[in-house]
């Protein structure tokens, strides 16, 4: 049965009429056509279909979307505007600008295939709200050993995110 | 740069211009149609279908503002390759390469088809193709500029002479240049009895020999052009083959047997009630749920599947009994052998001393994160459109026709970016398009198909498993002399159409063989390689058990697991130095160089292994390092590996992988870094954790706790050491790193512990019992 439901997606409203089991990924990607976050295993064991759920990563193939009511929900398309937020930049100087993850990503040639990225650049964003500066062995620690399963990249691509993570870093905390 | 651009008499083109301007696609040089951004809708239903590759029009565009767009039907697998094409295309043009953009893969856009694994002869094709056009675009600007082609340059699509200049874009605005490209092959073909089910899967070649750049002159290649897909995909914008949406699309999800040997005895119930707007569909063997609503078709096939029956089929025999099933199987003769057999024979046979292995690989599986998914829409006049990611579009046009009884000019094949493929569609083979054109064509309306990761990994196709028996035979002073190396493994080139195969309609079947992959390098060593394939493990029985596919790096991988290991227990059996007993065999200068700068990279201690303190028991860290290298598609290989073995527990950490390539002329050589430090993640995953289980019934291991892969925390230090030649021309850089990673991580095991692992995974419970052992 569906029902009425209201999410707050990358800081916007929006009415939704869907079955409040319904998986969030289904509803963010078809419903609102935020297709930032993927669909890989379905099961909460890969990551690559992460958001920000109120700043906490969570993974959409399994959270039901009657979860998120009443929550912040960011995805990858509104990185930019949160760290526009955070440095007060004017909305045209925001429309230009992407979130550090998201440039020290272009700028380190992280993706491959590209698939997991947008989880990755999630989780990195959970680790670098809860530590501004981490080591290499604190991200390798938080992209492995973080509830509730490792985000995995079959690319290979965990030594570019580790570089792209520390550049983030400095660039945030510039 | 100046460039020789008179039209000799044997000149495969002619430049006349005409002024016949706007035309359709196919027709139009230098008019646009390309719209950036905005998904391709036109279909299979609406006007042509392919595109001569003997028109200039059909590879390239120069539109009014001096931007360049390229078509080619090779794809992007994620290595990097679009930035290549674009540097390769630019450096030709005299352009920036970021005024070049690409269509690649559309089978109704781009020309030449062929392997996207080819990388070398995709990049031939566009280079070339970029040098006849930049010899015609000179000989069109030495007539509007009035100066000869000798006095003119070009500088980002600006030609100058005389004093004066033009663009590009203004020399061809509103004009069109018969330009006729040379080119041999054929289009991609159903063949029921050939090899693979399908003949010319390698496409279109660009023939001839236009001027091309010295690599002296280049400016593009060999720079860190970023690749250009990259800044969408991080923000969320690209369109990927999982976001294509039609009007009154379908999703579909499949209701599967437990292998191909089971068959439908009963479909489940669907209650309406509960799944208003969903419908079973079947066909066969092949069973489905279709909802305009996604969730509602994940519901209602869950309920679906689980009432619905199939018959009990027992015909795989469990993977842990694999190996001995390869060893009773009756082989017959090699599929392919190389070298010089009498010799070799002689020499094992001649009393002195020998060395003998054997080694296994276990079935593994390209297990990309996103699992296969697929659009079609099958119209009734037999048209068929689908969007994919497959990494061979025309070979996939061409199976699709084939299944369903159209010819190839009904099908159009779309493609997008997606999850990786590791190799498991480069022979065309399908996921989820076959589903999708025969729930289309069952419907009547566009499909959307989109497997779960457990359905990917239970039913895609799988790289098989090996055994390699090995010998070698050594002269007085410890040097080998000849080496014999069998290699058996079960069928690896089956890309059946799975919808097709449960559905009971026309698959064009492909034949078992093998290979041999290696490039010999020791040719100071006599060789004898023989190769033996059998059918699809379990194809006997039934309709077949598991399809087989190989998987990135194909051959070499598996092949020099085998070769590099024996080296390196030759080399200790000779007490000699890995890295100079690798030395002592060849005399090819390019292999010894890299051999020599990695070894120094690594810090390599030369002595020989296993190292003087190796231990096979306790339970403090026993370390080691071993080497191992390769030769691939012109390009060399050496990985080094430092390892720490706990022997009580059998857990190993690889501490630290230096990884050396020269592979001609580097391209990219920051993409290349990227390729070589991931490539040697998967090498390392697959020496660690990897391998795909199956009881009698099915795959068993269908999800990330029981298929294992490497995760960032089990990631070491590497090191990076490139070696750029220009006198070497181009080599492959992009794919082969994983397969050096084995050898080297076994090698390394052995230097620790004096005990030689001869399988791969080297999970804790195998290596513990074999240093039990």
């Amino acid at each position: 049965m569906t029902s009425e439901l209201t999410l707050s997606v990358n800081g916007a409203k929006h009415q939704v009429s869907v079955a409040p089991e319904t998986p969030l990924l289904f509803v963010l990607r078809n419903e609102l056509k935020l297709t930032g976050p993927h669909l890989g295993c379905g099961m909460a064991q890969c990551g690559a279909c992460a958001v920000l759920l109120d700043g906490e990563e969570v993974r959409t193939c399994i959270t039901p979307v009657s979860f998120a009511m009443g929550k912040q929900i960011i995805t990858i398309e509104g990185l930019p505007a949160v760290w526009a937020e955070k440095k007060g930049l004017s909305q045209a100087d925001a429309a230009k600008t992407l979130h550090p993850i998201q440039q020290a990503w272009i700028d380190e040639q992280v993706p491959q295939c590209g698939y997991c990225q947008s989880g990755m650049i999630i989780a990195a964003a959970n680790l670098l709200a809860r530590n501004p500066n981490p080591t290499v062995v604190q991200i390798k620690d938080a992209f492995t050993n973080t509830p509730p399963s490792p985000h995995l990249c079959r690319c290979g691509t965990y030594a570019a995110i580790i570089d792209a993570v520390q550049r983030a870093a400095k660039a945030m905390n510039a | 740069m100046t460039a020789n651009t008179e039209n000799g008499n044997d000149s495969p083109m002619t430049t006349t211009i005409t002024r016949r301007g706007f035309v359709k696609i196919g027709g139009a040089l230098f008019v646009s149609l390309y719209v950036p951004g905005n998904f391709p809708l036109a279909s299979a239903a609406e006007g042509q279908t392919s595109l001569d590759p003997t028109l200039l029009a059909s590879w390239l565009e120069i539109r009014s503002d001096n931007t360049i767009v390229m078509r080619t039907g090779r794809t992007e697998t994620g290595t990097g390759m679009s930035a290549y094409y674009a540097q390769a295309i630019a450096e030709e043009l005299d352009v920036r390469p970021e005024t070049v953009s690409l269509i690649l893969g559309d089978t109704d856009r781009t020309p030449d088809g062929g392997y996207s694994a080819g990388f070398l002869t995709g990049m031939s094709n566009v280079r070339k193709v970029a040098a006849y056009t930049h010899r015609a675009l000179l000989g069109l600007a030495a007539t509007q500029l009035a100066v000869p082609v000798a006095g003119l340059s070009v500088t980002d699509g600006i030609v100058s002479g005389g004093g004066k200049n033009i663009s590009y874009g203004k020399l061809v605005e509103g004009q069109h240049l018969e330009l006729k490209i040379p080119v041999e092959g054929k289009q991609a073909k159903p063949d029921p009895t050939g090899w693979v089910g399908m003949t010319s899967l390698d496409g279109f070649t660009v023939t001839g020999d236009p001027p091309m750049k010295a690599v002296s002159e280049f400016k593009v290649i060999g720079t860190s052009y970023p690749v250009p897909s990259i800044a969408d995909k991080v923000a969320g914008k690209t369109r990927w083959s999982c976001d294509v949406t039609l009007p009154g699309m379908l999703h579909a999800r499949m209701v599967r047997p437990a292998t191909l040997g089971s068959t439908l005895v009963s479909v489940g119930k669907l209650d309406q009630k509960q799944f208003p707007a969903a419908e079973v569909v079947t066909k066969g063997n092949l069973v489905a749920v279709v909802s305009p609503n996604e969730w509602e078709a994940i519901s209602a096939a869950r309920v679906v599947a689980t009432g619905t029956k199939w018959t009990d089929w027992q015909g795989l025999l469990g993977s842990e009994n694999l190996t001995k099933m390869l060893r009773e199987y009756q082989w017959g003769a090699p599929a392919e052998s190389k070298g010089n057999a009498d010799e070799v024979k002689a020499a094992l046979a001649g009393g002195g001393k020998t060395i003998s292995a054997s080694y296994e690989q276990p079935y593994v599986r390209h297990a990309p994160i996103g699992p296969f998914v697929a659009v079609a829409d099958v119209r009734n006049d037999g048209s068929a459109t689908v969007w994919t990611h497959s990494a061979q579009s025309q070979g996939l046009r061409a199976r699709l026709a084939f299944v369903l009884g159209v010819p190839v000019e009904k099908v159009v094949v779309r493609w997008l970016e997606h999850s990786g493929q590791y190799g498991r569609t480069t022979l065309g083979g399908d996921g989820a398009e076959g589903d999708a054109v025969i729930l289309s064509q069952l419907t009547g309306k566009p499909v959307r198909v989109q497997w779960t990761m457990q359905e990917d990994m239970a039913w895609s196709s799988v790289s098989p498993g090996w055994v390699s028996d090995v010998q070698g035979a050594f002269d007085a002073n410890g040097h080998l002399t000849a080496v014999h190396t069998a290699l058996y493994s079960p069928h690896m080139f089956d890309p059946r159409p799975l919808g097709a195969l449960l559905a009971g309609m026309p698959c064009a079947t492909s034949k078992p063989g093998n290979w041999i992959a290696t490039e010999w390098h020791y040719e100071k060593i006599q060789r004898l390689e023989e190769v033996y394939g059998m059918p699809n493990l379990a194809a006997e029985s039934a309709n077949g058990g598991l399809r087989g596919n190989i998987m990135r790096t194909p051959g070499q991988r598996q092949q020099n697991f085998a070769l590099e290991g024996l080296i390196n227990e030759a080399a200790a059996a000779a007490k000699a130095d890995p890295v100079q007993f690798r030395i002592a065999h060849t005399t090819d200068q390019r292999l010894i160089d890299i051999l020599n700068s990695t070894a120094k990279a690594a810090g390599w201690e030369t002595r020989p292994s296993p190292h003087r303190g190796a231990r096979k028991t306790g339970t403090g860290a026993m370390t080691g390092r071993g080497v191992c290298i390769m030769v691939r598609s012109n390009a060399y290989w050496v990985g080094v590996a430092e390892v720490a073995v706990i022997p009580a527990t059998g857990k190993v950490q690889v501490t630290k992988f230096t990884i050396g390539a020269e592979c001609g002329k580097i391209i990219n050589p920051r993409q290349l870094d990227r390729c070589m430090k991931s490539g040697v993640a998967m090498g390392l995953s697959e020496a660690l954790k990897e391998e795909v289980t199956f009881d009698k019934q099915k795959v068993t291991s269908t999800n990330w706790s029981r298929y294992q892969i490497l995760t960032m925390e089990e990631m070491p230090e590497i090191k990076v050491v490139q070696v750029s030649r220009d006198d070497k021309g181009f080599g492959g850089g992009s794919e082969a790193a994983n397969a050096i990673v084995p050898p080297a991580v076994a090698a390394a095991i052995f230097d620790a512990t004096g005990v030689q692992p001869r399988r791969i995974p080297l999970t804790p419970a195998y290596v513990s019992r074999l240093l039990k052992g």
